[in-house]
């Protein structure tokens, strides 16, 4: 590893040391791209298997009529959280640090929503017929039903989607000026196309600088909504465990935590595999652990005020809905979830943990799995006993439901592979914007 | 409560005699199976898309209710109680609905077999197969072997019954058995002894106010259970401010002490301890007035060892328990004391039905409660003694040829009888059956028989009803009735047994026999009128004669000999074995809707348990599901254990049913028959199984048993709710300040027309679960499998819930029958995103299966649990496929489904009233769970119309609505439960 205080000479260098990625890959990429598609081709099998049996090859059952499929597109769409934040909110805020991480957060986001968009259609029971979920002009003037939270979640995930992508597009048109302008052959007939005839003129700078600004506005109060319309899912149901006023922060501060989570479990590998850790520092990533602990305390918050408001309310059905949370069938993983979650990211308190790249990756990897067994304890363990103790069951997943996960997290990485080795990780343009006198390390603000 | 008898002119009319017109429709062969509407010119009375009833009678066992069949395009759809029938009044059980099954099942006998040399069968035409039979028969009567041949046929009613006699005496024998694995022996036993009337008579469980029942389950199986189940409910209505009183005694908590007041337990065998207690305590208090001197001179003497201190120590009831009883039983008038279960389910059947009949006799509840007549259907039902005679003579090589008519003996004569090795012995073994059971499996020719509802017949349960039986539809496969073939077969033996039986058909045998019988009811109209009648009717009905009982003079001695007074051997377990609810005595196993049927108390499906106290299972290390192995000294079943505390800690209980190891695809190889277990001696006291000392193991394996239910404690959640009788009236006073408007965000819903909305009283309801197998007819729910419960995927749209309350040690069983509450404020609708889930204008809750994507979200959102996902596409295996109910959607994978308050009923009343220019009346709608409730606990009507039944009863003092605190203002109101307030 390249020592951190290592000047770096000029732009050039920089150039270099940034486009090092998309240089033909090596052994590592080409085994770890077959593991993911081989995975992916079983997902994909057992997802076929399904669409021809029925859902009943899921373990879902009456009263458990949601399970994994809802837990990975919670988890999914959590995971899409921190791109944006990194991206918008923090450019908004100045925070030119995030500039080293901002590329590739955003294409985890996209990523992840594209992962995330999968699960509503897979757990569909017809989901030939997913297309009814979009209010599309038809002769039978059928239209869907703005009341279900079901449809917020389309135009949410849809909306976040569409305003992720042109932000990210857009904050790579110059880096893709560049890359045509170094590139040959269908490269740079590609970047080309896609660089939109970028010539970096100071007019076409100010005009980027103001859409960027602007899209970057956009964004922002996205960051909440998504994951907020994505909490009323549940709390808007009148399912004990649900119905709770505190979701949508609840869920939107989860979604931040295990988004920068995975960014720490993404670009650990990748600074170290690149060589990149003059670009992204041991300081980038303990600002993300600092956040962390941030929204790990805000989910102690409110795992604490569910189970007071519970207490509190005399309501019998919450009441038990929580003793059962904490004691009952899925207490391993309630309290798994709790300690992965919560107590975990407390270590980040100590200097020497969130600047070791080790504890930071564990930790990443260890709070992932917290905030996925969060969402499945949410969704199983109130689901499993809800009202009337004689419709009570229970819920266990089945080998079509786990190979559709693993293939989730396979798709996933299969985009980003390709995303490696087509973009820049790392926005050139922006490194350059904070390196303003080259070869001259500033302190703080990269 | 009770709808009474009066016929609807709709009903009546709905039902139509076919009489020639069927007669030539039976004639014809069989029709190429693709055509639509199978009449080349359709008859008249048929048109497409409307339903066509006929009338006739169930013969699911041996209560013989009376029954409707609709039929569309030819084929039958449903089957309804007959509401002018005396037996069940227009209700049926789940066995009698379950009746359709038998006839589309996959595994009848398509046509006659003949048994190879190497021991398969081979198909035959019905020449070859008669050819073979008579060819056998000719020979051994012109041997003169007439004799060495015995017919065994399941209980049949009257003309076929004589018919198989006339045939069997033109053959040269006399020796016709009827066998029921249920007969009632002991109960026959009984009333011989005491009043020299081998019959079992009418029990009015309406009428009575006190009733005691010594094992006798009448609300599941015993003798009638649809008839009691409705004069119980009559018994237990609730009026100025009382409820008549129920006590359950014996060794189990059957679904009929489930309803009791109290449930007293005593020692096995020995509830006819209990009663002789009662009447030593009766007789003692000086309480027996309506007994003149001399009669009860004989009973001092009876009953003088039997002192209630005395029998306490026997039976494990407190004295003062039963002296309470006694004066209860003897001063509420008029009372009823039911005793002797069926057969094998009572462990001491005769004791404990001499007992109760001793009880009413000393209290004169006979000729109130207790009707005798001079027959009942049972009366024929051979012996236990009999069939074990024949089945000596059997091994003794001394038959030559046994002919066997859908009577199942392999599988209900206990294993140790012997019957499977002695049929070897026999040389001829011809079968008369629709399935290949495990006694058909045997025969050498199999002729295969047309299902009830494919025959004519008759059968009368009791003096008084007549009921008739008709086909209901053109018959399936190439399958005949065994009148026809026996006519047939006559003429092929020879000459002088055709001439002997010159009827062209069974048709004219009962028009023959029915003849008979109207000149024996005075009737003067032309037979033609009066058959016609009697077919639209279901059968002529007069009220029954009593007979005048008077105690035997030696009755006394034989009590005492027939009752063995010296303590059995102590052993520390002893089995209990009962009819199973769902499957009776086995012959419904093969019916898929009864196999998935719950259990009402276990709640399990698809294979049978052994019920083991949670005391006991501590005590051998058993837990829930664990395999355990149950040894007599007669042999060995395992089952897997069910946990149970309504049972005894020194018992285990098995239901009947199981264990088949031929009978079709869905009994084959499922569970185990625990008549292995029971003893093969007939006994003293007939087919009275005395008690049968038992050891349980635990085996290694474990199959859990596939139950539909959660949890059956309510956990505090007030969910089926019960109310003191004392309070009812102090409620009522104070019950419309109650009735509060909750806040609502939206607007009501301004239901322009109708409302349609359900009560269901809980004091009503006895958790039979008819209501689930009739609603799984109506609406074509699919049958999903035990794989498929085991992992919570059952489609019943209705279910019964039972919960427990267990304060001190009484536990308490309440029934509530829960389906989809069409509420007002349905969490299902706003959530659902494509509008496949909405709110009609007149109150339902629609599903939109076309609109249906599949998001579940509408389950997960009803609290209720009442909506059904379509996990799968779902089997319904030729032909059971005919049955299904063209009015009904069958619904495909993954979309959601559930009640619909039978909607496609609701709008054929609604055109009907169209037609007619009228509105609506009260009560023409009637889903399929009300119409065939046998107690009426289920009311369905508009709740817009104030002066409808359902809306004068949703305002009853002990209405509420299950999780009201929701707000979901659902459209079925409960009735709590009545609970009486002191003991006894």
């Amino acid at each position: 590893m390249k020592s951190e205080n290592t000047a770096l000479a000029t732009y050039e260098q920089i150039h270099r040391d940034l486009t090092r990625t998309l240089e033909p890959p090596g052994r590592l990429y080409y085994g770890l791209l077959g593991v993911v598609l081989v995975v992916l081709a079983w997902a994909i099998f057992a997802w076929i298997y399904q669409l021809k049996t029925g859902l009943g090859v899921a373990g879902l059952n009456h009263p458990v009529g949601w399970g994994v499929y809802i837990t990975n597109f919670v988890f999914w769409v959590g995971i899409a959280h921190s791109g944006t934040l990194i991206s918008a909110v923090l450019f908004l805020l100045r925070c030119r640090w995030r500039n080293s991480i901002a590329r590739s957060a955003e294409a985890m986001t996209i990523f992840a929503v594209m992962t995330a968009g999968l699960f509503p259609i897979i757990h569909l029971g017809r989901p030939w017929y997913f297309y009814q979920l979009l209010p599309y002009p038809q002769e039978g003037q059928l239209w869907v039903n703005f009341r279900s939270p079901l449809i917020w979640d389309v135009f949410a995930v849809g909306t976040y989607f569409i305003v992720s992508v042109l932000f990210f597009y857009t904050g790579l048109i110059p880096d893709l000026g560049t890359l045509r302008d170094r590139t040959h052959g269908w490269k740079r007939k590609l970047y080309g196309f896609f660089a939109c005839g970028w010539q970096g003129t100071n007019k076409q700078w100010r005009s980027y600088s103001k859409v960027y600004l602007l899209l970057a506005g956009f964004a922002t109060p996205l960051v909440v909504s998504v994951h907020s319309v994505v909490s009323w899912d549940f709390a808007v149901s009148i399912m004990p465990g649900w119905h709770s006023t505190i979701f949508a922060p609840y869920f939107v501060a989860g979604a931040i935590h295990s988004g920068l989570a995975m960014v720490l479990t993404l670009l650990i590998p990748l600074r170290r595999i690149f060589e990149l850790d003059a670009y992204i520092s041991r300081r980038h990533l303990e600002y993300i652990a600092k956040l962390m602990i941030v929204t790990g305390l805000i989910l102690a918050y409110s795992y604490a005020a569910e189970f007071f408001i519970a207490w509190y309310s005399d309501n019998i059905f919450e009441r038990y809905t929580f003793v059962y949370r904490a004691t009952g069938r899925y207490a391993f993983a309630f309290w798994l979830m709790t300690f992965f979650n919560v107590a975990v990211p407390l270590l980040f308190f100590a200097e020497k943990i969130r600047t070791s790249t080790v504890w930071l990756f564990v930790i990443s990897l260890l709070i992932n799995i917290g905030m996925w067994l969060e969402r499945l304890v949410i969704i199983v363990s109130s689901l499993s006993r809800d009202f009337l103790p004689a419709a009570w069951g229970s819920y266990k997943p089945t080998w079509v439901e786990v190979s559709i996960t693993a293939g989730s997290f396979a798709w996933f990485l299969l985009w980003f592979l390709v995303f490696v080795k087509l973009l820049p990780i790392i926005s050139i343009n922006e490194i350059k914007e904070v390196w303003s006198q080259p070869g001259v390390r500033e302190k703080d603000e990269r | 409560m009770a709808n009474g008898t009066e016929i609807t002119r709709r009903d009546f009319f709905k039902v139509v005699g076919v009489g020639g017109a069927a007669a030539t429709l039976v004639g014809c062969g069989a029709e190429p199976p693709e055509k639509l509407i199978p009449y080349l010119i359709p008859a008249e009375e048929i048109i497409p898309g409307v339903g066509l009833w006929y009338a006739t009678t169930c013969r699911e066992c041996p209560a013989g209710c009376g029954m409707v069949l609709k039929t569309r395009e030819g084929r039958a759809v449903k089957a309804e109680g007959n509401p002018s029938h005396p037996v069940n009044q227009g209700a049926l059980c789940a066995r009698g609905q379950a009746s359709l099954q038998g006839l589309y099942n996959p595994d009848r006998i398509r046509e006659p077999l003949i048994r190879n040399t190497d021991g398969t069968f081979r198909p035959v035409s019905w020449e070859e197969a008669e050819g073979t039979v008579a060819k056998h028969l000719s020979t051994l009567r012109t041997e003169g072997k007439g004799q060495r041949v015995a017919f065994v046929s399941s209980l049949v009613g009257g003309s076929l019954k004589q018919l198989i006699e006339r045939w069997m005496g033109a053959l040269g024998s006399h020796r016709t058995f009827i066998f029921e694995a249920l007969g009632y022996d002991g109960l026959k036993t009984a009333h011989e002894i005491l009043f020299g009337l081998n019959t079992i008579p009418r029990y009015d469980l309406g009428k009575s106010q006190f009733i005691i029942s010594f094992g006798a389950d009448f609300l599941e199986t015993w003798l009638s259970p649809v008839e009691y189940a409705r004069g119980f409910s009559a018994m237990r209505s609730y009026r100025d401010g009382k409820m008549g009183r129920f006590y359950y005694v014996g060794p189990r908590l059957s679904l009929t002490g489930a309803n009791a007041d109290d449930w007293i337990s005593t020692r096995p065998g020995t509830e006819g301890f209990l009663a002789l207690g009662m009447i030593h305590a009766i007789l003692s208090a000086g309480l027996a007035t309506s007994l003149g001197a001399p009669g009860r001179k004989g009973l001092d003497a009876l009953v003088a060892t039997f002192s209630p201190e005395h029998v306490s120590g026997i039976t494990g009831v407190p004295e003062k328990k039963i002296i309470e009883l006694a004066r209860a039983f003897a001063t509420v008038r008029p009372s009823l004391a039911l005793g002797g279960g069926a057969g094998w389910s009572s462990s001491n059947a005769t004791a404990a039905a001499i007992g109760a009949a001793l009880l009413n006799y000393v209290v004169g509840n006979i000729g109130e409660t207790v009707e005798f007549q001079s027959y009942s259907s049972l009366d024929a039902v051979s012996r236990f003694s009999e069939i074990a005679a024949l089945t000596e003579e059997m091994n003794r090589g001394e038959m030559s040829a046994l002919l066997i008519h859908r009577a199942n003996l392999v599988f209900s004569l206990p294993e140790k009888a012997g019957f499977r090795d002695a049929l070897k012995k026999v040389p001829i073994k011809i079968a008369f059956a629709e399935f290949l059971d495990e006694t058909t499996a045997e025969a050498d020719v199999i002729l295969p028989m047309h299902d009830p509802l494919e025959s004519w017949g008759d059968y009368s349960p009791r003096q008084g009803v007549y009921s008739l039986m008709q086909p209901v539809m053109r018959p399936i496969f190439s399958t005949r009735s065994l009148g026809d073939t026996l006519v047939a077969l006559a003429k092929k033996v020879d000459s002088k047994m055709a001439g002997q039986l010159p009827w062209p058909s069974f048709y004219d045998y009962l028009r023959e026999s029915w003849s008979g019988l109207q000149k024996l009811l005075g009737n003067n109209e032309p037979f033609e009128t009066f058959w016609q009648q009697a077919l639209r009717q279901g059968g002529v009905w007069k009220k029954g004669e009593k007979e005048t009982v008077r105690l035997k003079p030696e009755a006394v001695q034989s009590v005492l000999a027939e009752l063995r007074l010296e303590p059995e051997t102590k052993a520390s377990m002893y089995l209990h074995l009962y009819p199973s609810n769902a499957l009776y005595d086995g012959r419904g196993a093969n019916r898929p809707w009864l196999q998935e049927l719950p259990d009402p108390m276990t709640k399990i499906t698809w294979g049978n348990w052994a019920e083991i106290h949670p005391q006991t299972a501590q005590k051998l290390g058993v837990t829930e599901g664990a395999v355990v192995k149950i040894t007599s000294p007669f042999g060995t079943v395992e089952a897997p254990a069910h946990i149970y505390d309504g049972i005894r800690a020194d018992t285990v209980a098995l239901p009947l049913g199981e264990g088949h190891t031929a009978f079709g695809r869905y009994a084959g190889k499922r569970g185990s028959n625990p008549m292995s277990l029971i003893s093969p001696k007939p006994g003293a006291s007939a087919a009275s199984s005395s008690l049968i000392p038992v050891q349980i193991e635990v085996t290694t394996a474990h199959e859990t048993p596939a139950s539909t239910a959660g949890n059956n404690r309510q956990e505090g959640r007030g969910i089926a709710e019960a109310v003191a009788i004392s309070e009812i009236a102090h409620n009522a006073k104070t019950a419309h300040k109650e009735l509060k408007q909750h806040p609502q965000l939206r607007p009501p819903h301004p239901h322009p027309e109708n409302r349609w909305g359900m009560v269901i009283d809980l004091n009503a309801c006895t958790g039979c679960s008819a209501c689930m197998v009739a609603c799984s007819a109506e609406n074509n729910v699919p049958v999903v499998g035990r794989e498929n419960i085991l992992t919570g995927r059952e489609m019943f749209w209705i279910r019964i819930e039972r919960y427990v309350e267990n304060d001190g040690g009484r536990i308490e069983n309440r029934f509530l029958p829960m389906l989809c509450q069409h509420c007002d404020n349905a969490p299902c609708e706003p959530v659902c995103p494509t509008y496949a889930s909405y709110h009609r204008p007149d109150g339902l809750n629609a599903q939109v299966y076309n609109r249906c994507v599949g998001t579940r979200y509408c389950s997960n959102n009803c609290p209720y649990k009442v909506r059904r996902f379509n996990w799968f596409e779902y089997e319904h295996p030729d032909p059971l496929n005919l049955q299904l109910n063209p009015d009904v959607t069958v619904r495909t994978k993954g979309v959601m489904e559930k009640c619909t308050f039978c909607v496609q009923r609701i709008r054929g009343a609604k055109d009907i009233a169209k037609d007619e220019g009228r509105p609506i009346r009260d009560g023409e709608i009637t889903p399929a769970c009300v119409q065939t409730c046998p107690t009426s606990a289920l009311v369905f009507g508009d709740l817009k119309d104030p002066q409808s039944k359902v809306s004068q009863m949703a305002q009853d003092s002990r209405r509420y609505r299950v999780l009201e605190s929701l707000n979901t203002e659902p459209a079925i109101t409960y009735l709590k439960k009545i609970r009486q307030d002191n003991e006894v």
